[in-house]
């Protein structure tokens, strides 16, 4: 049952690492990663700070716009270039076949983030010569990682119904949104002001919809005096939500995928 | 046909993994990840009105803080801060330590120097503080150590702030120095502090035990590097502080009055009468001058008066100053429609004459409300040492006639009396245009303003010679 996936997931992997508008972001990514350093002028008290930031936050953005356009084009291109056919003309079931191509979309996107996560630290001892730290951040980009493979999944699971350039904007858009979403719900809450309804309504929100922001947990990481009780339990808990969401958007997307002409 | 009832089986259970999954979850997000992100990566984690969203940061702001930056945006957010302290333009430091603490509530630098610089930076023309910047400070130190609690910094900062700038209620800058105490950051040096702040809240022998504590604590450090300067320096510092402070015990009869023995043979005893008297009049609007007598040394003694609303509970209810706690909103607008002023009386050959001028400043002291207060207080637990050297820590030694109260400070034997003036006296307006509002106390007498013949000095003792 798992060759099948594998053996597509493995061909996708190829691809993808082909592909120049991903290698042209991670290039990019890569660069931004090491002039960050240099920028510490921006910051002259809090350079580290910055520094730590500035350095997760590049390898978040870039990561999040690697994943989407990784996925959005994947089933297009194959419907498009008829490829499909020969695949699912073999005994390989379309279930299968999605499950390969977001594996290997998920293994790519791994190899690039990993890519990315070596320069980081490198960068960082480097300058600030401090390898506790610099491991310590590497935490916040496996999280990151099951960020991105959970916004991957978001995106195939809508590439099996709308055309590549609508999924781009939809899921950047449910990308902010559930990044946004959880610092608003919680600011809502405490802030004691503002409608029930609203209220009621952020929290259904919240619920339904993918919740990117439980992987920014970069804050006490980057100010390292923070001491967070049970964190390794939410760390589990988090990558647990992550495996459940990516499951059901690909569920979702087997179902429609099913029923989708070719 | 068996292919399609397998196809119709596989969806089947596609359906229900569904169903568990979304159950779960939701069940997984509401209950466990979102309190504990929100109690520990949140970027407004900062009270009730802790909101990003009802406050300053634009739309586009708040997307690039909220989509991977927000430190990155703290950060450079607290540089440009420094070219407005530079610049002094202390009003657009505001907002920014506001977006700073909610974007990053682990920037510790942040809350110490924001807590300072509300309290302290905004003055008048005559560089009197802005008293009614105190409690959103207050608000916002709490939010600093609630959400710093790893490190003593915010700690020290508020106690700081209760026992020096509210110099008042020292209940409150134990309480934080305590905390900062607990904390292992903290610098040896700052822990002598400790002592003082429990002198002034009365607790003078817990002071004493403190000095013990930290010479032992200080004389292991000393065994183990006699040759490193700081640590011989840190241990003297403290033998020095406490040697001072148990003579001062002794002379102020400290042990004899807690054991219930006559005070006759100390330094407090008698009882020195202060003969405070004062009178104020309106000279223009928004100027009041306050002339009177207070026959304690000259120097360090200060008489704190304030002016205040008389019909506002959050003023009027706390002599001598103000509910300083009373809201935990860190809304850096203060009540731009109530007046709080308080200055330091200075006395010179027993006498004080001191004018304020508070017509450059209408917007700190607007004078709407009808009725003020106008206050006058000492509270020896926050005079010098040479001053409680005859009051001591308690006021034993304090005994004025007219005005001394044992009810406003519990514990405490202070001095307090008020006066009242109204809007259109403080404005000169009605029927006080022509005509000098003048209000003092009963026991006002029209003196001569070069010398006062009193026929009592205080006498201060001085430490070790016998008096």
């Amino acid at each position: 049952m798992f060759r099948p996936i594998f053996a597509i997931a493995n061909a996708t992997v190829g691809e993808a690492i082909r592909r120049k508008v991903l290698l042209i972001i991670l290039f990019i990514a890569t660069l931004f990663l090491i002039i960050a350093p240099n920028l510490g002028m921006l910051s002259a008290r809090s350079e580290t700070v910055v520094l730590k930031s500035m350095m997760l936050g590049i390898i978040q953005i870039a990561s999040a716009v690697i994943a989407i356009v990784l996925t959005v084009y994947m089933l297009p291109n194959e419907v498009e270039r008829r490829t499909i056919y020969t695949i699912l003309s073999k005994p390989v079931m379309r279930w299968q076949f999605l499950a390969g191509k977001y594996l290997g979309a998920v293994l790519a996107l791994g190899l690039m983030m990993s890519l990315m996560a070596v320069v980081m630290s490198a960068m960082f001892l480097v300058i600030k010569q401090n390898p506790s730290e610099a491991i310590k951040l590497l935490q916040a980009v496996a999280m990151y990682f099951v960020q991105m493979s959970l916004l991957a999944s978001v995106a195939m699971c809508i590439s099996t119904f709308v055309a590549p350039l609508v999924n781009f904007f939809l899921s950047g858009g449910l990308f902010l949104v559930g990044t946004v979403l959880n610092p608003v719900f919680d600011t809502m809450q405490k802030s004691g002001s503002g409608a029930s309804w609203g209220k009621g309504l952020a929290q259904l929100l919240s619920v339904i919809l993918p919740n990117f922001a439980t992987y920014n947990i970069q804050n006490p990481l980057i100010n390292p005096q923070q001491q967070i009780q049970s964190e390794a339990s939410y760390y589990i808990n988090a990558f647990g939500y992550g495996v459940m969401y990516i499951a059901i958007m690909l569920i979702t997307g087997m179902l429609i995928f099913e029923k989708k002409e070719v | 046909m068996a292919k399609a009832s397998s196809k119709q089986a596989l969806r089947t259970k596609f359906l229900a993994g569904l169903a568990v999954l979304g159950l779960g979850q939701a069940v997984l997000q509401t209950s466990v990840l979102q309190p504990f992100w929100s109690k520990n990566y949140s970027p407004a984690k900062a009270g009730k009105t802790g909101s990003l969203v009802d406050r300053s940061l634009s739309p586009d702001q708040m997307l690039f803080a909220l989509a991977g930056f927000r430190e990155l945006i703290a950060g450079i957010l607290w540089v440009r801060a420094d070219s407005f302290f530079d610049s002094g333009n202390y009003d657009a430091i505001l907002p920014i330590i506001r977006l700073v603490t909610f974007l990053d509530p682990k920037q510790v630098d942040v809350f110490s120097t924001g807590i300072w610089h509300i309290a302290y930076n905004f003055t008048d023309e005559e560089q009197r503080s802005d008293r009614r910047y105190i409690p959103p400070a207050i608000a916002l130190a709490k939010q600093g150590c609630e959400g710093n609690p790893e490190t003593y910094e915010v700690f020290f900062e508020t106690g700081w702030l209760w026992y020096h700038k509210i110099d008042d209620e020292y209940d409150q800058a134990v309480k934080y120095m305590e905390e900062a105490y607990k904390r292992p950051d903290i610098q040896p040096a700052r822990k002598n502090l400790r002592s003082v702040v429990l002198q002034r809240a009365g607790r003078v022998e817990d002071g004493m035990e403190n000095y013990y504590t930290l010479l032992e604590d200080a004389q292991k450090v000393f065994d183990k590097n006699p040759d490193v300067f700081q640590s011989r320096q840190n241990r003297d510092a403290i033998v020095g502080n406490l040697d001072t402070m148990i003579v001062r015990m002794v002379q102020r009869g400290f042990m004899a009055g807690k054991e219930g023995r006559p005070l006759n043979a100390y330094d407090v005893f008698p009882p020195f009468d202060t003969g405070f008297s004062v009178k104020v009049s309106v000279l223009q609007p928004r100027v009041v001058r306050f002339e009177g007598t207070w026959n304690v040394l000259p120097v360090g003694s200060r008489i704190r008066c304030v002016i205040k609303d008389a019909d506002w509970d959050v003023f009027s209810k706390y002599p001598a100053q103000m509910n300083w706690e009373f809201s935990d909103d860190v809304n850096l607008e203060p009540p731009r429609d109530k007046t709080f002023m308080q200055e330091q009386l200075f006395v010179r050959n027993r006498r004080f004459d001191k004018t304020v001028d508070m017509s450059r400043d209408p917007t700190m002291y607007p004078f709407r409300s009808k009725r003020y207060l106008v206050e006058f207080y000492y509270n020896p637990r926050s005079a010098p040492p040479h001053i409680q050297d005859k009051f001591s820590w308690n006021g034993e030694g304090l005994a004025d006639k007219n005005f001394t109260n044992t009810e406003i400070r519990p514990g405490t034997r202070v001095f307090y009396t008020y006066l009242e003036l109204d809007k259109d006296q403080l404005l000169r307006k009605g029927e006080w245009q022509e005509k000098t509002p003048v209000t003092k106390t009963k026991n006002y007498v029209e003196v001569e303003r070069t010398y006062i013949k009193g026929d009592q000095i205080l006498q201060i003792p001085s430490l070790r010679s016998g008096g």
